[in-house]
């Protein structure tokens, strides 16, 4: 028996309202763990090629980790799946917050949403009472007012993950929000759901975890407590959040800016942590079972951009701010604000406005274009206002509400070329030519342009010592040098293994790879003591190689081969012009030709060579 | 009578982790689980965290609510509930003004925090201290963190919205 779940997955066929509940898969759960792993499994065998994204025929999956809602430091986290309508691959996206062990606690891992709705419903789970409910007077709310309007009809107990505005309008990076604040944001998931008519999912479990291990769980937890508490990297988590990396990346010159023409923005220092803790910082907030809190509630006490909420991130500070050169704090942490109002991605969201800008700035677009609104680099404004307009569809808005790289192909005249993307989705705040390991992440990424797939930070912060214990001290210093491709692609190709692995079991990044705290053996010996399970380091690191090489068999069935993986011309022809790392390009080839080689995959397909499925158990595949 | 301990958190240090509500179900019943803990948080929107546990009144009304006599406080001033005489009539939860007394949903004992502290050393954002009222009033000199209970009391002392 495996400890330490809910216990059941949810089948909810929203076409014709049946609820079913299924015990967990232990052989399956074994192979693949549970969250992204268990999603990606799942969908692979239920998604055919041809599929619509926003059909009927596309399959939801919201799915918790094996130690979601364990005492595992930061222990918050779930993962949602389906395929993406933005980049038309893999699409998933992992938020953290209370909803997850909520769902636990109410006796559940995941739930699987087939089929679509013809009315708009909500989820709504009370342990073991599970019901599609009418909401028709929570379609064209907002995600607040949804999480107000839920919690205050049943209790406040209830945790709710919901769509705003923007994924019922199926705009193609809409967010699927939860705990009001959290956003699983990339791959416009909440799309998906606005497809279905799916507007939200309250919960409220009154349930336990029982561990396996109940006499020495403290114990262990401790141990891993102390470990994070004592970390170098906690006490600035705590502080900054991720506000500080504004700072960092323009010391390295990886501050994308001006839609990613340049990796330094001369007003970088009023949009960094700094100026957030000066003047708007409110609390540092956690999620479950977090110790290093890098969640911001911040406010902005009067003027236009008056709020106060959960925001931002760095990402968001990257690509409202410095992205779309505009160094207007108060529009950026307001931006952010309203993108978790309306539930959008605000990477997608930046990015392409900043293509606009873009392609404004070089006059191949025009005020008839836009509908009057001018589009000027650093137009704090104009960022407010589009945001607005994408996720109602409005005006300009309803043409950006496709992302960049439909849009572009919409406006035509050349525009494509500023659309700095990979299959299609916008590339994060990580300018790569400033960081090699970053460029290929970001291409062999399941889910598109990503940077969190492998998260490479090894290369980023002096982690010599970590490379070390991973690889082996042959590896330094090319493997250290963020500037050398060297050794890249073995670094992507077991960044990418351990991080699937991570979002398997539910944890955090934070912790397990920036800073590299807890590894194989550490995830190994904690799903001992939580879930009874005997899975050694070794087998961890299988079972993230398998997910990954399942989800490029997904990828493969939706046409993608090793065209398809690579950067905008800018990134890899033209180098970056200034800052630190001027003069440099992403050495894309040599990388991706190592990374393949190291994965096991046929260098002219890049698809999985036979063996290696073999290897993985994926023969029958 | 001032020397009555118990445990408080200021609503604006705690960062909401809830890992104060696991250690406690862990160390008393082994398990995780929100409601077989002795402590509460309640997330109040703007960015207020309230980590929830028994005052310790002088008073003490759960004691003279319950019909078994099985609340009693010890000579260090702890209340304390005796499992063999709890038949868990809730008595005590409806009399106590801070929802800081619950029906265990596996024993269907009485369970509250008895100031053990296990949840004060692992707090990561050390917003919980044991104190007395004359000791919080000194620690809270404004009285900011007492107004800000008192503010949203309806919240968090409301007993049916856990129902």
């Amino acid at each position: 028996m495996i400890h330490g779940l809910g216990g059941e997955i949810l089948w909810v066929d929203m076409t014709n309202g049946n609820i079913e509940k299924r015990p967990i898969d232990e052989e399956l759960l074994n192979k693949y763990l549970l969250g992204a792993g268990y999603l990606s499994k799942v969908l692979y065998d239920m998604i055919p090629a041809g599929t619509d994204p926003l059909s009927e025929k596309n399959v939801l999956g919201i799915a918790t980790g094996t130690l979601t809602g364990s005492m595992f430091p930061q222990a918050s986290r779930h993962v949602v799946a389906a395929l993406s309508p933005l980049t038309g691959v893999w699409g998933e996206s992992h938020a953290a917050g209370f909803f997850g062990a909520e769902l636990k606690f109410a006796g559940y891992d995941a739930i699987m949403f087939t089929g679509a709705s013809s009315d708009p419903v909500y989820l709504n789970i009370e342990d073991s009472k599970v019901e599609l409910i009418d909401a028709s007077h929570l379609w064209s709310k907002d995600v607040f007012e949804t999480d107000d309007i839920l919690r205050k009809g049943h209790n406040r107990k209830f945790r709710t993950l919901s769509i705003g505005q923007a994924g019922e309008n199926l705009v193609r990076f809409a967010a699927v929000m939860n705990d009001r604040d959290r956003a699983s944001a990339r791959s416009g998931l909440g799309a998906v759901m606005g497809s279905k008519k799916l507007k939200a999912v309250a919960v409220k479990g009154t349930g336990k975890l029982e561990v396996a291990d109940p006499k020495n769980y403290l114990k262990q937890m401790d141990i891993f407590y102390e470990r994070m508490m004592a970390n170098p990297f906690t006490p600035g988590r705590v502080k900054y959040g991720t506000t500080s990396l504004v700072e960092l990346m323009q010391h390295i010159g990886r501050l994308p800016s001006y839609n990613m023409k340049q990796g330094v923005f001369d007003g970088y220092s009023k949009i960094s942590g700094d100026a957030i803790n000066e003047k708007y910082l409110v609390k540092a907030r956690a999620d479950y079972s977090c110790l290093q809190r890098c969640g911001r509630y911040t406010a902005v006490r009067n003027g236009p951009y008056a709020f106060e909420g959960g925001a931002p991130e760095f990402e968001t500070q990257s690509s409202m701010g410095s992205r779309c050169g505009n160094d207007n704090l108060e529009s950026v942490l307001f931006g952010h604000h309203l993108a978790n109002q309306y539930g959008l991605d605000t990477i997608s969201l930046g990015g392409t406005i900043s293509w606009a800008m873009e392609a404004w700035d070089e006059g191949l677009l025009t005020a008839e274009d836009t509908g009057g609104i001018d589009l000027s680099w650093g137009n704090a404004e104009t960022i407010v206002k589009l945001t607005k307009m994408i996720a109602l569809r409005e005006g300009f808005g309803d043409i950006l509400a496709d992302g960049s790289a439909l849009a572009a192909k919409q406006i035509g005249r050349g525009t494509d070329k500023f659309v700095m993307t990979v299959k299609k989705q916008e590339i994060a705040g990580q300018e790569p030519r400033a960081q090699k390991s970053m460029g290929l992440a970001a291409v062999t990424a399941a889910r598109g342009a990503d940077h969190l797939y492998a998260f490479p930070v090894l290369d980023e912060a002096g982690f010599d010592e970590d490379i070390k214990k991973r690889f082996g001290e042959e590896y330094l210093p090319e493997m250290a040098d963020r500037l050398n491709p060297k050794y890249k692609g073995i670094m992507v190709k077991e960044c990418e293994d351990f991080m699937v692995m991570v979002e398997s079991v539910g944890l955090c990044k934070y912790g397990t790879q920036m800073p590299p705290e807890f590894y194989y053996d550490d995830i190994a010996l904690a799903l001992k003591v939580h879930n009874g399970l005997n899975l050694t380091g070794l087998q961890l690191q299988e079972i993230g190689e398998r997910i990954v090489n399942l989800n490029r068999l997904f990828n493969a069935r939706f046409g993608i081969t090793r065209k398809d993986d690579c950067l905008p011309d800018r990134l890899t022809n033209e180098k970056a012009p200034i800052g630190p790392s001027a003069g440099e390009v992403v050495e894309l080839d040599i990388m991706l030709t190592e990374y393949y080689d190291v994965r096991g995959w046929n260098q002219e397909t890049g698809l999985p060579l036979k063996e290696t499925l073999k290897r993985l158990g994926l023969e029958d595949i | 009578m001032t020397e009555l301990k118990f445990v408080f958190g200021d609503p604006v240090v705690c960062s909401g982790c809830m890992i104060c509500v696991n250690v406690c179900s862990m160390y008393y019943s082994k398990v995780i689980g929100p409601t077989r803990s002795r402590v509460r948080v309640v997330r109040v929107e703007p960015a207020l965290d309230f980590p929830l546990f028994c005052r310790n009144c002088e008073d003490a009304p759960c004691i003279a609510a319950c019909p078994e006599g099985a609340l009693s406080r010890t000579s260090k001033g702890i209340v304390i509930v005796n499992n063999r005489k709890c038949n868990g009539t809730g008595a005590c939860v409806a009399a106590c003004p801070y929802n800081a007394i619950h029906i265990h949903p596996d024993t269907g004992k009485a369970i509250k925090c008895i100031q053990c502290g296990q949840c004060v050393d692992r707090c990561p954002a050390d917003a919980l201290f044991i104190t007395t009222t004359a000791e919080l009033a000194e620690r809270d000199k404004d009285g900011r963190m007492m107004a800000l209970h008192e503010e949203h009391k309806d919240v968090l002392y409301d007993k049916e919205a856990e129902k």
